[in-house]
């Protein structure tokens, strides 16, 4: 990995390659070990450690990026001579937002060296090797034992500084039996909090529980999700619907629904960097400190986030979520949900018949204007038959509104749990749904 | 370059590797994109790196870099990182045997994308979009993009192979979308999700024909908005090679990679309803000819060699409705006993190469695009991928398409309908294939984007079919209230 002052050293050397243009950098230094498994036995161990470097060069209309892995001085320097050649020939375009000018440095550093201790090529292979050494003869476990540190510096040419140093480990696991399969999965900061021994015995114990399941009747059912099948609809929910570029565009199902019940006045969602559950990146990649957005408040949709460009286009203010696809606009990285009052087992306890679903695969937007989301069922649905778990269930097709779902809400879990997305990770509780349509089987 | 690899290939078996093979891997990307006549991005990336690969006690190490000057330390790295994966191993992974070559592959191309001006590129899109404002001058926002990459590549490797690669990829499209208060509708073309591409140079962004059909994807964008839901029921569907493109890739084309069929990928996306038994079984219909094809010219999944080495092939995959074949890699293929079909492929010098598709191509039947069409009492003709999604075992399948133009006795009526979604199961679906069109209806589409792995990687893939009739397909979800 680099060091601050070689990550600060590209962006000194870009500014003053753009000398009379503004000039921004983004640097983005990870390195990350994989150890991933199948049948029980190591099957891929990797290791990647790679810098990319983003050069924007703006002027009053006109925005050219360059991106490369070739941070040497010269390429440095050929790569901003290029952006700004770029600049030449290109039209007019929309008016350029400034560039970030304040704070003039923000620096967080999370980066904990008791994890990289526990997280070594031997030791990630060692972890993987005493979880499948607790295996019963007859499953068979598939899964990654992840560590990653990273890096991220931002600066321009007004002279703003941003760093960021984390690491993290993660580890997702399957257990599978002869007739079904069984999920865990676990992530960190911290040696104590990595409980991937917890997430290896929940995808043994669901496995267990799901070697005979039976096939159901496609249908609207009552069900309870588990936090992880929540963070797959957060997911999308959040890509369709929680930008300001998303409303501008008219592909939200909030498009013309700011400041009404969108959904059940015991749902608030909040996008919270404070929040030490989630992602602890305190900017943006455009350098602008990052906000908490209230996004959804006892139902009512309150706010959006944005990027500059997105903010300006709107006529508001950046909050701190450009994630440079200026296409997307800015993104919630930090999405948190509120927890209710009811434990997962009283939910579970109180339920006189319903489904209990530990996650989804393949999930996709069908049609976004209502968040129409499907996908599949995958490793256990348990059926619940007066407050126990009575047998298992084979997969099946979701097809459903969230503007639905979310309206069709009977409890919310106390306890919430970190779920993984595409950039980070959510930290959300368990739902329980009525009326969750079921639209097929996958046999 | 070569010496400096041959030296850490020297000095890997010195240390004890019993194989490892270095990829340098040198990436120019352009992406050029266009939103309501204005230029939405210009973006270029350059990437340069390489990756060493390790076995030893059948054990696998990998570590890639952009540090040339610390190659023996990444040697090593990956060295330490195959010993430590031994502890954890059941079968010792054997790679298939394979000639050991020295060659130089290049792409075809005309014209080499990356001489032609960014103005020019520019223009071309600028065109397309007052095209489709022209025809609807209220379209909510009109788009076009293009993307051109090129990839030198050196793979070398302790069996004496050293083959240098330089892959050229160009392609784009355009969208046209329609908004008012209650929905919003988008066609695009040559294909959703940003066009059409292909290992080829500019010449083939040319030959797309963007401002030619840019009017007629404004009309059809506006008129979906005022197009009424497609029926649910189980109707007949022609099905358009745009969106069978999709349905090949996720249905065929992902069931028959052999490293998930061993369950490598079961992890994260699933492993496949196909296992070495299934080998002879009934995948569809006698009218399902399927190869996988890394020859043909201009697929997004053709080159000269994989990423181990192993030279481009053309493998019977279906054959009449049976399954001849699966995709493999040389640790996979030496399960079965067989040699690879060379579809390992990496992204980028940072990845281990892991089965990829090629061009998974639905062969051509020796029907008329009409004839399909009169043999249809009631059904729809449906185009262009809207939303796909596929269960775990590549069985249950949901694919929503931008259009469905309606069939009435055996002719398209001129109606259209909205938000059309088809379901079923994979074997069901293509048994219930019951004509394929013929070649000069045969179309080559390429998908840029399709992810696997873990950590994640992009693969460039091709798909060529003509139009195909299926009987008696369940529409929609009328299921949902």
């Amino acid at each position: 990995m680099l060091s601050k002052e070689q990550l600060y050293a590209i962006i000194d050397t870009v500014v003053a390659a753009a000398k009379g243009y503004n000039a921004q950098v983004l640097v983005m230094n990870q390195a990350e070990g994989l150890t991933r498994f199948a049948n029980s036995e190591i099957h891929q161990n990797v290791h990647e450690d790679k810098t990319e470097v983003t050069i924007i060069i703006t002027t009053a209309n006109k925005r050219s990026e360059i991106k490369t892995s070739l941070f040497s001085e010269t390429g440095l320097q050929e790569a901003t001579a290029e952006a700004i050649a770029n600049l030449k020939f290109l039209p007019e375009g929309d008016e350029q937002p400034p560039l970030v000018d304040s704070p003039a440095e923000i620096t967080a550093d999370s980066f904990n060296p008791q994890l990289e201790a526990a997280c070594g090529i031997e030791e990630r292979a060692q972890k993987v090797k005493e979880c499948l050494d607790t295996l019963d003869s007859d499953y068979l476990a598939y899964g990654a034992l992840t560590y990653a540190e990273h890096q991220i510096a931002v600066g321009n040419s007004l002279g703003i500084r941003r760093f960021a140093r984390g690491n993290n480990a993660n580890f997702s696991v399957i257990v599978a039996g002869p007739k079904g399969s069984g999920y865990g999965e676990t992530m960190a900061n911290t040696p104590e909090d990595f409980e991937y021994q917890r997430a290896f015995a929940t995808a043994c114990e669901k496995a267990r529980l799901n070697q005979n399941p039976e096939e159901l009747t496609p249908g609207a059912y009552t069900v309870i999700l588990e936090p992880v099948a929540v963070g797959d609809l957060m997911t999308f929910i959040s890509y369709l619907g929680f930008s300001g570029k998303s409303v501008l565009n008219q592909f939200s199902f909030l498009t013309g629904k700011l400041g009404e019940q969108v959904f059940d006045p015991r749902v608030t969602i909040v996008d919270d960097c404070e929040n030490p559950n989630t992602l602890q990146l305190p900017f943006d990649f455009e350098g602008a400190p990052r906000q908490q957005v209230k996004l959804i408040e006892q139902g009512v949709a309150k706010a959006l986030t944005y990027d500059m460009a997105s903010a300006r286009l709107a006529g508001t203010e950046t909050t701190g979520h450009s994630v440079n696809m200026p296409d997307m606009g800015g993104l919630p990285l930090n999405l948190v949900m509120d927890g209710g009052d009811e434990s997962l087992e009283e939910i579970i306890a109180n339920t006189e018949e319903g489904l209990l679903i530990t996650r989804f695969h393949y999930m996709n937007p069908v049609n976004p204007r209502n968040a129409q989301l499907t996908a599949l069922t995958r490793d256990g649905v348990f059926k619940i038959k007066h407050g126990k778990i009575v047998g298992s269930v084979k997969t099946m097709r979701f097809t459903e509104s969230m503007l639905q779902a979310f309206n069709n809400i009977e409890a919310i879990s106390r306890e919430r749990q970190r779920t993984s997305f595409f950039f980070g990770n959510y930290y959300v509780p368990a739902l329980k749904i009525k009326d969750f349509h079921f639209t097929g089987n996958a046999d | 370059m070569k010496e400096q690899l041959q030296d850490i290939l020297s000095l890997l078996t010195d240390q004890g590797a019993d194989y490892a093979d270095i990829r340098v891997h040198d990436i120019q990307e352009e992406n050029i994109a266009t939103e309501n006549n204005k230029v939405q991005s210009l973006s270029t990336a350059h990437t340069y790196g390489y990756g060493i690969r390790v076995f030893v006690d059948g054990a696998l190490g990998f570590a890639g870099s952009q540090e040339f000057e610390n190659m023996e330390a990444t040697a090593k790295r990956a060295l330490a990182i195959a010993r430590a994966s031994r502890g954890a191993q059941k079968q010792p992974a054997r790679l298939a045997p394979r000639q050991a070559v020295v060659d130089d592959y290049q792409t075809p191309v005309k014209i080499d994308p990356f001489t032609v001006s960014k103005e020019q590129k520019l223009a071309l899109l600028f065109a397309a979009e007052a095209e489709m404002r022209k025809a609807v001058p209220d379209l909510f926002k009109t788009f076009g993009s293009l993307l051109f990459r090129r990839e030198e590549k050196i793979f070398a490797d302790t069996e004496g192979a050293y083959i240098t690669q330089t892959l050229f990829m160009s392609g784009g499209g355009i969208e046209a979308t329609a908004a008012n208060q209650q929905d919003v509708q988008k066609r695009s073309f040559p294909n959703s999700f940003r066009g059409d591409y292909g290992t080829a140079g500019y010449e083939y962004v040319e030959e797309l024909g963007l401002v030619e059909n840019a009017a007629r994807v404004a009309r059809e964008a506006k008129a979906l908005l005022e197009a009424e839901e497609c029926p649910s029921g189980h109707f007949d569907l022609v099905i358009d090679s745009d969106q069978l493109t999709l349905q090949i890739h996720e249905s065929i084309g992902h069931p028959i990679e052999l490293d998930r069929v061993f369950g490598h990928e079961a992890g994260l996306a699933g492993t496949s309803f196909l296992n070495p038994d299934k080998l002879g079984f009934r995948y569809g219909s006698e009218h399902v000819n399927v190869v996988a094809d890394a020859t043909v010219p201009q697929g997004l999944g053709t080159f000269g060699y994989d990423d181990e080495g192993v030279k481009a092939q053309r493998t019977p995959i279906i054959t009449k409705g049976i399954f001849a074949n699966f995709i493999s890699s040389r640790d996979t293929a030496s399960v079965l006993n067989q040699p690879s079909n060379g579809t390992a492929r990496a992204d980028g010098w940072g990845r281990i190469p892991i089965v990829r598709m090629t061009n998974i191509n639905l062969l051509p039947g020796d029907k008329e695009v009409d004839e399909l069409i009169a043999g249809v009492e009631y059904g729809f003709y449906l185009a262009t991928n809207k939303s796909w999604s596929i269960d775990d075992k590549r069985l249950n399948f949901q694919f929503a398409c931008e259009i469905a133009y309606e069939i009435k006795d055996g002719k398209l009526t001129g109606k259209i309908f909205k938000n059309p979604i088809y379901t079923g199961i994979t074997p069901e679906f293509w048994n219930a294939c019951d004509g394929v069109a013929s070649e000069k209806h045969w179309q080559l589409h390429g998908t840029p984007n399709c992810g696997k792995g873990e950590p994640m990687q992009v693969a460039r893939v091709g798909h060529g079919s003509a139009p195909a009739r299926f009987r008696n397909i369940k529409v929609g979800v009328a299921d949902v209230k």
